[in-house]
């Protein structure tokens, strides 16, 4: 492996493939934080040079973290498809990006490739890539999984439709809900973060929001996002869930803080397929997001960046039904500014794309940092062209239980009038029934009037 | 950690007499990053008496030890000892309530009723806890409109309004199923008074001695119906209407127009048809009363709600609905609780901001509520919402100790009762201000009014918060 | 309102305007927009047009949007069933109803969220007034952080002093308190303003009614909750305490937490911690907080725990 380059005439050198990762990647706070970035835009670029010339099989035979010492390592490779791994393990780092760009790829093969990688292998690409590279590479690729409904169809745009509430009060939840769904989000799920993290609380704020989806035939799933654990427990007293939800993270050191593992997951896997409210065959929503090791010092000195593609092997390993990144939510120390945290939504989109997941997009930020609507917007609209499978709906962009500022209610509807795509079919129907949207998708008058649901 | 309470409530009333225990699940709901909230979050009924028939010795006197016994009889069948129960509520209701021995019986029902049970009655009250009972409050939480429940038992028909979960008003009518009653042999043996004369003025002729005549007492009960079809606003209300109103008082304020209705009491399950077999099978004008109502024309002009309880509805309304726990920071002496029957002086909010005028309302107030025993114990109750900062907390507590000095310097506990979530600091101010804090209740997050009495039960939440009843008998037009 | 108070704000309003460049609208509408008194507003607006200003500018002020109760607003035309919504939106801060135009927000709500944003990153990216902390006869220490922009990028700096502060905290400072008070910027100097002169004394009083000792109380400039551990080493109180603002939503930028731990130590587990958050005078106020927070601190010194080994 040559681990060395020269940039007019100065010549930088890189300890392993986890230092060309780290200075190769763009500037992110976490990477700051822990002393691993880049010291200079030149050395950054000389890193991405080297990063160039290493080929598939170096990035996957040395991961970041040992496969011996790292569940999320052996997950990622044990979700290789041998046979196509082998078929490019001698392509570098620099060609592979060419190939994914190439006309000649098709879409059909794109979608063949996603486990002939890891982790490591789609974060080194994404470094090379520019911002357009990743959009234009990114829209090529489209996955549609399906829990009750199905998402991710070509001319689709779906949302989670987000409505928490402080006080995890079922009556405020669904007066939210109401509304998000007259803007016609919610065709992703229906998804409630609760304040309180306990099994009667998650099938409170379940029933309350089944009975609405019920009462208002809306095609759907649902879903309340407490710990995995908890959600089972839910689950297990009959709680009327769709699907499983938990954060995951790219070390194995991440997800033991986080209290999951893979055993835990196939065991909510199971239990949702026997006793959930849904057909599947795609039954699992992660969430992930740049940052998140770090915060908790867990990151083992890996990037960000390299992190986040890792925990993709996790999720792939499962199938999910939704992907859901959050780069942004943290804060500064991971995500530094508005610039930081466009080029990581599209980094990771990317990648996951890359690795074969239906990536749900949260571009968002949170009061303590220099980051904006417009930058929150900007990042949105690209990760729409870049062809995102769903966005998360809030009221005016603002969560209240979160603390945090994401995509709203209004922007789903606006990103899909833009682009001239619509909620997904079946929600899409239903919308049109209710004479919440006409048939390409564009609000009626009546959209908007959450008040319309109530009994 | 979850853990419950027992509540009974019994019911004595003009017919029936029944008794319900339920359990309250009280659990911190605050997540663990913020100060508790301790709540009741779950009510479940564990056990209901039959309904037996309230032992009289005759229309005016109770049979107390007929009674007791039906009580001592349910806590057996139900397997709980009086010390098993943390609160609740035992009334005496309807007509019963004036019955000569009513006093006699409640002191022996709170002998069985355990260490907490209060002990009361009157129309107001049996109105709210019937509607409560009836799931009417929470229902018209949800609901659009203003529903009212009428609950109308043997002796009286108590009314209750709500709308969006917030009570309107009440009103409570002298009728009842049983204000006329008749004899296995089909003899009239009892008229009310109130109906005496009803009858008497829409020219329906009635007497105790006749030949009950199911036509003719068909059209004293179709008047009966007018007039709860009038006490709801459904038709105009006529100048004898007003004579009806229990205890000389007064109808629903006009501007309270239901939009839905819903029935609870005895009557209520003889309501809807079909209306066949013997009129008189109950020995009283109840099913005609009932069939009155479901065929009186005024009653079909707006929705009617189905009740989650009819005949039990006070009952499980006393037992089930009365107790609500305080704010979760608190403060209060040890052992001075369960405290029972503390009469609540409600200071005007406009006094609250002026310290020396809140003085002197507090001692005026004070002297006069029992001349004969100022040092009594007494809930001062406050908003407390303009007590914005440390020093005005400190000027209240002042305010407090001069005013109740009479209180503070006797032997009895003082309570203070705040609606906003204050009570801690406060308690903390006055003990720190006096130098003693063994004397001293101060709750919060607690609503009420002049007139109104408060028990307070032993601790629950690991000792945060309490159970208090609040028994309003006058409802603040 | 008296005549006297009155009296002193206009005088406080020419002094400003008389400042000539230093005078602006934004200066005019923080002097008046306190007041909801309608004489004040009058007499305001009168004075806002004095010869110094343009005679084309106009009198009067538009209206604070930050003052709107946005829950009672429901914005939607012809709407379903707009009163019921309403009444139900009361109970929520989420910005639900508030309009539409096209696809897009209505211009009230964008300018209310810009607003709202406004506030909650100055509440970050602004310091606690000095003479705050004068009032309060706190003294003030920082952590290893220089900036703000480098104490939001380096939380482990916000945890670190170096020696001389170290030497600094001993020197002020009662050592071995039963109890150790901290305050901290933390992610909004505006809830250090807005909670701290009222919790104080409130918990200082709370600590003597349960006869604990408190040390010497101090500020800590571009503080994060585990700079309560070097303290704690340092001074070796039983139970420390740092009140610190909470990284702010856009309900509210006011909001304090307080988190509180027996025996702290430089890298002790986050569970071990117990917090008190949301203290702001919507959520639980400062005053009441003070009295809470006295009481877990005397329960902790009792069972000489903290966080999840703390029974309560």
């Amino acid at each position: 492996m040559k681990l060395t380059t020269r940039l007019d005439g100065i010549t930088y050198r890189f300890r392993n493939i986890t230092d060309v990762l780290a200075k190769a990647n763009e500037p992110k706070a976490g990477d700051r934080l822990i002393g691993i970035a880049a010291q200079s835009n030149s050395e950054r670029v000389a890193a991405k040079v080297v990063l160039s010339e290493l080929t598939v099989e170096d990035l996957t035979e040395n991961p970041t973290v040992p496969y011996e010492k790292d569940e999320v390592t052996r997950m990622g490779w044990d979700s290789l498809n041998q046979p196509g791994y082998q078929s490019m393990k001698n392509m570098t780092i620099g060609e592979l990006r060419e190939w994914f760009l190439d006309h000649r790829t098709t879409p059909d093969v794109l979608k063949r490739s996603a486990r002939n990688f890891t982790g490591e292998v789609a974060a080194a690409v994404a470094k090379i890539m520019s911002s357009m590279d990743l959009v234009y590479a990114a829209s090529r690729i489209q996955y549609t999984t399906q829990c009750n409904t199905e998402i991710g169809q070509p001319g689709t745009i779906a949302s989670r439709v987000q409505p928490n509430s402080t006080t995890d009060d079922p009556e405020m939840i669904v007066l939210s809900l109401a509304e998000g769904v007259s803007f016609g989000n919610g065709d992703a799920c229906i998804g409630i973060n609760p304040v309180n993290d306990d099994a009667a609380n998650t099938k409170r704020i379940a029933d309350s929001c089944y009975e609405f989806m019920t009462r208002n035939e809306i095609p759907t799933q649902l879903v309340v996002l407490s710990h995995i654990t908890t959600q089972m427990e839910a689950v297990r007293r009959g709680a009327p869930l769709s699907m499983i939800f938990q954060s995951i993270a790219g070390t194995q050191a991440a997800n033991d803080d986080f209290g999951v593992s893979k055993a835990l997951v196939e065991e909510a896997d199971a239990l949702i397929k026997q006793q959930g409210l849904c057909q599947g065959p795609n039954l699992l929503y992660f969430e992930t997001g740049q940052g998140s090791e770090v915060s908790i010092g867990r990151d083992l000195g890996v990037d960000e960046m390299t992190l986040e593609a890792r925990t993709y092997g996790f999720c792939r390993y499962f199938r999910p039904f939704m992907v859901n990144n959050v780069t942004g939510f943290i804060g500064p120390e991971t995500i530094f500014d508005g610039k930081e945290m466009i080029r990581g939504s599209l980094e990771d989109h990317f990648m996951g794309k890359m690795l074969g997941l239906p990536m749900g997009m949260a571009p968002c930020f949170t009061n303590h940092t220099s980051i904006s609507m417009d930058d929150q917007q900007i990042a949105t609209m690209l990760l729409a062209m870049a062809g995102a499978t769903y966005y998360i709906g809030i009221p005016v962009a603002d969560d209240v239980m979160l603390a945090y500022q994401d995509t709203s209610y209004h922007d789903n509807a606006t990103l899909r009038e833009m682009l001239g795509r619509t909620a997904a079919p079946e929600f899409h129907r239903w919308m049109v029934s209710r004479e919440l949207c006409d048939e390409r998708g564009v609000l009626t008058e009546k959209a908007g009037d959450g008040s319309i649901f109530l009994k | 950690m979850t853990e419950w309470i027992l509540s009974v409530g019994i019911d004595v009333g003009t017919s029936t007499t029944q008794v319900v225990f339920s359990r309250l699940q009280v659990e911190n709901i605050a997540s663990s990053f913020s100060v508790p909230r301790i709540m009741i979050v779950d009510k479940r009924i564990v056990f209901r008496s039959e309904i037996h028939t309230t032992p009289l010795i005759s229309p005016d006197e109770i049979d107390a030890e007929a009674l007791k016994q039906i009580v001592i009889d349910e806590y057996e069948k139900a397997g709980f000892q009086p010390a098993d129960v943390g609160t609740g509520a035992a009334i005496i209701t309807g007509e019963t309530a004036r019955a000569e021995n009513a006093e006699q019986v409640l002191s022996a029902l709170s002998e069985l009723a355990g260490d907490f049970v209060v002990a009361t009655a009157g129309p107001h009250l049996e109105s709210v806890l019937a509607a409560r009972g009836a799931g009417i409050d929470e229902y018209s939480a949800h609901a659009r409109g203003v529903i009212a429940n009428l609950d109308i038992g043997g002796g009286t028909t108590n009314i209750a309004a709500y709308e969006h979960g917030q009570l309107l008003g009440t009103s409570c009518l002298d009728i009842g199923g049983r204000l006329v009653r008749i004899s296995p042999d089909r003899r009239i043996t009892y008229v009310s008074p109130q109906i005496v004369k009803l009858a008497a003025s829409a020219g329906i002729p009635l007497a105790v001695g006749d030949q009950a005549n199911a036509e003719r007492l068909r059209t004293l009960t179709r008047v009966m119906a007018r007039h709860l079809a009038m006490s709801i606003g459904l038709v105009e209300r006529h100048e004898p209407h007003l004579a009806l109103y229990t205890n000389e008082g007064k109808p629903l304020r006009s501007s309270i127009t239901p939009t839905s209705v819903s029935f609870s009491g005895g009557v209520a399950d003889l309501i809807d048809g079909p209306h066949h077999g013997d009129p008189f099978r109950f020995g009283d004008i109840g099913p005609l009363l009932g069939a009155s109502i479901d065929e009186d024309s005024a009653f079909k002009l707006i929705q009617r709600h189905q009740a989650t309880e009819t005949i039990g509805a006070t009952v499980v309304g006393a037992g089930v609905h009365t107790t609500e726990i305080s704010g979760s920071t608190i403060d209060f002496g040890s052992g001075l609780l369960p405290i029972r029957n503390v009469p609540i002086l409600r200071i005007p909010p406009e006094i609250e901001e002026n310290p020396e005028l809140l003085t002197l309302e507090i001692s005026e107030r004070l002297a006069t509520m029992d001349p004969d025993h100022p040092e009594q114990t007494v809930a001062i109750a406050l908003d407390g919402h303009s007590l914005r900062s440390f020093a005005d907390i400190q000027r209240l507590a002042q305010s407090i100790i001069d005013g109740a000095k009479v209180v503070l310097e006797g032997p009895n506990p003082l309570v203070v009762v705040l609606e906003s979530d204050r009570a801690k600091v406060l308690g903390q101010s006055l003990a720190v201000q006096r130098g003693r804090r063994d004397d001293l209740i101060c709750i919060d997050s607690v609503q009420t009014a002049n007139g109104d009495f408060i028990d307070i039960g032993t601790p629950v939440g690991a000792g945060r918060a309490v159970p208090v009843v609040v028994k309003t008998l006058v409802f603040n037009d | 309102m008296n005549e006297q108070k009155l009296e002193e704000i206009v005088r406080r309003v020419l002094a400003d305007l008389g400042a000539g460049s230093g005078a602006d609208g934004a200066t005019l509408a923080r002097e008046i927009a306190p007041s909801a008194d309608a004489n004040l507003e009058i007499s305001g607006r009168d004075l806002v047009r004095p010869a110094s200003l343009p005679a084309d500018v106009e009198s009067g002020e538009v209206p604070d949007i930050r003052a709107v109760d946005y829950r009672e607003l429901y914005n939607v035309p012809n709407a379903a069933n707009p009163e019921e919504f309403k009444r139900l939106k009361r109970g929520t801060a989420a910005r639900l109803g508030l309009g539409r135009s096209g696809p897009r927000y209505s211009t009230w709500a964008l300018l209310r969220f810009w607003a709202d944003n406004a506030a909650a990153q100055d509440a970050v990216f602004s310091d606690v007034n000095p003479d705050l902390l004068e009032k309060l006869g706190l003294f003030s220490v920082q952590t290893k952080c220089v900036s703000k922009d480098q104490y939001l990028e380096r939380p482990d700096l916000g945890t670190q002093f170096d020696d001389a502060m170290i030497a600094k905290i001993k020197e002020r400072c009662i050592p071995n308190p039963q109890v150790q008070i901290l305050v901290a910027d933390g992610l909004s100097s505006t809830a250090v303003e807005a909670n701290v002169a009222d919790l104080l004394p409130s918990l200082e009083q709370g600590l003597k009614l349960h006869g604990l000792t408190v040390g010497t109380p101090f500020y800590v400039k571009y503080g994060r909750v585990r700079a309560m551990e070097p303290i704690a080493e340092a001074l070796n109180p039983d139970v420390i305490c740092i009140l610190l603002g909470e990284r702010p939503g856009l309900v509210t930028p006011e909001s304090l937490s307080a988190y509180i731990a027996y025996k702290a130590k430089v890298g002790m587990s986050e569970a071990l911690r117990t917090c008190v958050s949301n203290i702001h005078k919507d959520g639980t106020n400062a005053i009441e907080a003070g009295a809470h927070i006295a009481t877990l601190m005397s329960e902790m010194i009792q069972q000489q725990a903290s966080g999840i080994n703390l029974k309560v």
